[in-house]
């Protein structure tokens, strides 16, 4: 009884932890092709998900409303790559920290005055029954999104390793220069990453609508938790933030039974202390060499 | 000297134009959030007084003294923020020639806002905040004169009836979940203490509580599932409540859900969907046309606002009786100065007929040993509200024929 107790929280909790990498994920993306991130992540994660929620309004199926929002968080992610990133990486500065951020608060204020401060309820066909396996209760719902966070990402690193584009985005990860001498172009890779995090983030906000519900405010903490698991995993740690998702979502479960419900985030502020004191690299991180 | 005549004439001109707006217009204020998470029941309070407020006016207005004065309102938006909250309450403290407010839902901003109206005392009646610290702020200060009032069930009595239906239901353990803000936390302390004057006859066994924005309960509920709790007593706001209930489907818990009347806000239900069925609160107004006048009150609330269900019906009824509490005391004053608006309130002859109830004499001169002089609601006008496909209904038919019976006399 007492263990299943315990799995019980662990995978309930870890569940959510599948967000968290898959978030985290789209930080890695941009971040191996020109060393950025997007800071205002999760206003993509929120924006997406209130375009598909139209969408679901205006009467279309959901099986069209995936697409339509990913198509979405994609042409946002290309802007954002645009209009706060490319100019300041042309100029080597770090003005793409202040201009994501600002993009972001725009992006939420956007939202605010389009669709309003609610938080609504965000239809799904997948249910929301409990399953039984094991004397553990799981629901569909939950299961889905674990699968789609590794279908997405299982997508995007076969993309990276088995298309052509995909070799001209590792190249550009390896060494920015010298894949440039060799004729791939820098800033169209460094589009491509923008554009595939925006899917991902989009893809992140459609599959955890149904359990978070949609309003502007979705995604204030889960991005937090997000950016936790990318720099305790490392920023170019690929898979192993999915490690560190389920780890750190099955520990907050797990702290606020034994601690209580009040210490529930200190469990991943703890962790990013310790792997910035230990691991600044992350620890599946590479430390990385640079010859001068 | 040209400057100072000029001056002269300006602040002459200011001052008439100030009166002339003064003497034709009993201008009243309404607060609350109307976006955010409280919206649901910021926006059915103002769209429900907003409702008596224009029967008034259609029907000339409120009779001071010789004249009949129509009523202005003035609206302001908290968004459930304190910070605002204070802000807005010092902008209307400051405008000299308001009457009164009516208004506010989250307690956090009656605790950060009221205080600037009772240094002006300027008349504020609260509605539909519930959370006790608002009145009990008054007494433990031991604040003489009081200009501030309360139109709603406040958490003390609602937290007996939450205690008082466990107990029926006999149930022995029960858990206690609440959120982290000052509505949540006084709210447990609330449920305790009452278990404490009813006898003892509810084991809490566990205590947990969540933050606004939690979306993930299963550690609260294991735990209390683990300690062996037959009900759950709960104190928080709409999303995180659903939240509650999702997670209790998904963990099988089939345990009466009990808790503040916050859970009958449209964002609990909504979110919560057919896991809130079952769900039970106090409730001072149910969207259920038992009585004509609540009939034509639900009808044109419908009909003004294009919707088929109120947000939060009793905030609704709640804004509207309110307003015509209000207007009874200004006819009583005959005049729109705030101070002797808040002696007729406090000393109101005349019965008020309103959607919830006939209000006779809802208030007493303030009492610091006692709040309930300027609360004006009393057990028996509070009944349990149950979550049914979508709606609150009547949990208790024998509550709903009591109210029927009470209006037809």
């Amino acid at each position: 009884m007492y263990t299943l107790l315990i799995i019980q929280l662990a995978v309930s909790g870890a569940l959510m932890g599948m967000v968290y990498a898959l978030i985290a994920y789209g930080f890695q993306l941009t971040f191996a092709t020109s060393k950025s991130i997007n800071f205002g992540q999760g206003e993509l994660v929120m924006l997406s998900a209130l375009f598909s929620l139209t969408l679901i309004d205006r009467g279309l199926p959901y099986w069209l409303v995936v697409p339509g929002g990913m198509l979405f968080g994609v042409v946002l992610g290309l802007f954002v790559e645009r209009a706060g990133v490319r100019l300041a990486l042309e100029q080597k500065s770090e003005g793409w920290i202040l201009l994501t951020i600002i993009l972001g608060l725009l992006g939420f204020s956007a939202a605010e005055n389009i669709w309003g401060r609610d938080d609504r309820p965000f239809p799904t066909p997948i249910s929301s029954d409990p399953l039984h396996f094991f004397g553990i209760d799981v629901t569909p719902l939950e299961l889905s999104v674990a699968i789609g966070v590794v279908a997405v990402m299982g997508l995007v690193e076969l993309f990276k390793r088995k298309t052509l584009l995909g070799k001209a985005f590792e190249a550009v990860s390896a060494d920015r220069d010298a894949a440039q001498l060799m004729g791939i172009s820098a800033t169209r890779t460094i589009q491509l990453s923008y554009g595939l995090s925006g899917l991902v983030a989009a893809i992140a906000g459609i599959l955890v609508a149904p359990i978070t519900t949609v309003g502007p405010t979705m995604a204030s903490v889960l991005i937090l938790k997000a950016f936790s698991v990318a720099v305790v995993a490392g920023l170019d740690s690929g898979f192993g933030v999915v490690l560190i998702g389920l780890f750190l979502g099955a520990l907050e479960s797990l702290t606020s039974f034994y601690l209580g419900s009040g210490w529930r985030e200190a469990p991943g502020l703890v962790l990013l202390i310790l792997a910035l004191a230990v691991r600044p690299n992350g620890v599946f991180g590479k430390a990385s060499i640079r010859k001068v | 000297m040209m400057k100072k005549t000029m001056l002269a004439a300006l602040t002459m001109g200011l001052f008439t134009t100030l009166q002339a707006y003064g003497a034709d217009t009993v201008k009243i204020a309404l607060t609350g959030p109307f976006t955010g998470g409280s919206a649901p029941m910021g926006v059915s309070m103002r769209d429900g007084a907003k409702l008596a407020i224009d029967e008034i006016n259609r029907a000339g207005g409120i009779q001071v003294g010789a004249n009949k004065m129509k009523i202005e309102v003035i609206e302001r938006d908290d968004e459930a923020k304190n910070e605002r909250g204070a802000l807005i309450a010092q902008e209307l403290a400051s405008m000299g020639d308001l009457a009164g407010v009516i208004g506010t839902v989250n307690t956090g901003v009656v605790l950060a806002g009221d205080k600037h109206f009772q240094e002006k005392g300027i008349t504020k009646i609260i509605t539909p905040a519930a959370g006790s610290a608002s009145m009990t702020q008054w007494s433990k200060a031991g604040v003489k004169d009081l200009s501030i009032f309360r139109f709603s069930a406040d958490d003390g009595i609602q937290a007996a009836m939450v205690v008082e239906e466990a107990i029926n239901r006999k149930l022995k353990k029960v858990a206690i979940i609440h959120d982290s803000t000052n509505y949540g936390v006084s709210g447990r302390d609330d449920l305790l203490d009452q278990i404490k004057k009813q006898g003892n006859r509810l084991q809490v066994v566990a205590t947990e509580k969540f933050n606004i924005g939690d979306k993930d309960m299963t550690a609260q509920l294991l735990k209390s599932k683990v300690a062996g709790a037959e009900g759950i007593l709960i104190w928080g706001i709409g999303p995180e409540l659903a939240a509650v209930s999702n997670g209790m489907a998904k963990l099988r818990m089939k345990v009466p859900l009990i808790g503040g009347w916050t859970l009958s806000m449209s964002n609990y239900i909504d979110n919560a969907g057919k896991n809130g069925n079952g769900t039970l609160m106090p409730q001072t107004f149910i969207e259920d046309p038992i009585t004509p006048k609540a009939k034509s009150f639900i009808d044109s609330y419908h009909k003004a606002y294009g919707v088929t269900r109120i947000p939060s019906p009793m905030s609704a009824a709640q804004g509207y009786d309110a307003v015509y509490v209000f207007a009874a005391a200004v006819k009583q004053a005959k005049s729109t100065d705030t101070h002797k608006i808040k002696d007729a309130l406090e000393d109101l002859r005349e019965p008020v007929k309103g959607v919830i109830a006939t209000w006779k004499q809802p208030y007493a001169k303030w009492d610091p040993a006692n709040e309930q002089t300027h609360e004006a609601f009393r057990r028996n006008q509070v009944v349990m509200g149950m979550v049914q496909d979508g709606r609150v209904v009547f949990a208790n038919k024998a509550d709903r024929q009591r109210l029927m019976k009470a209006a037809g006399k």
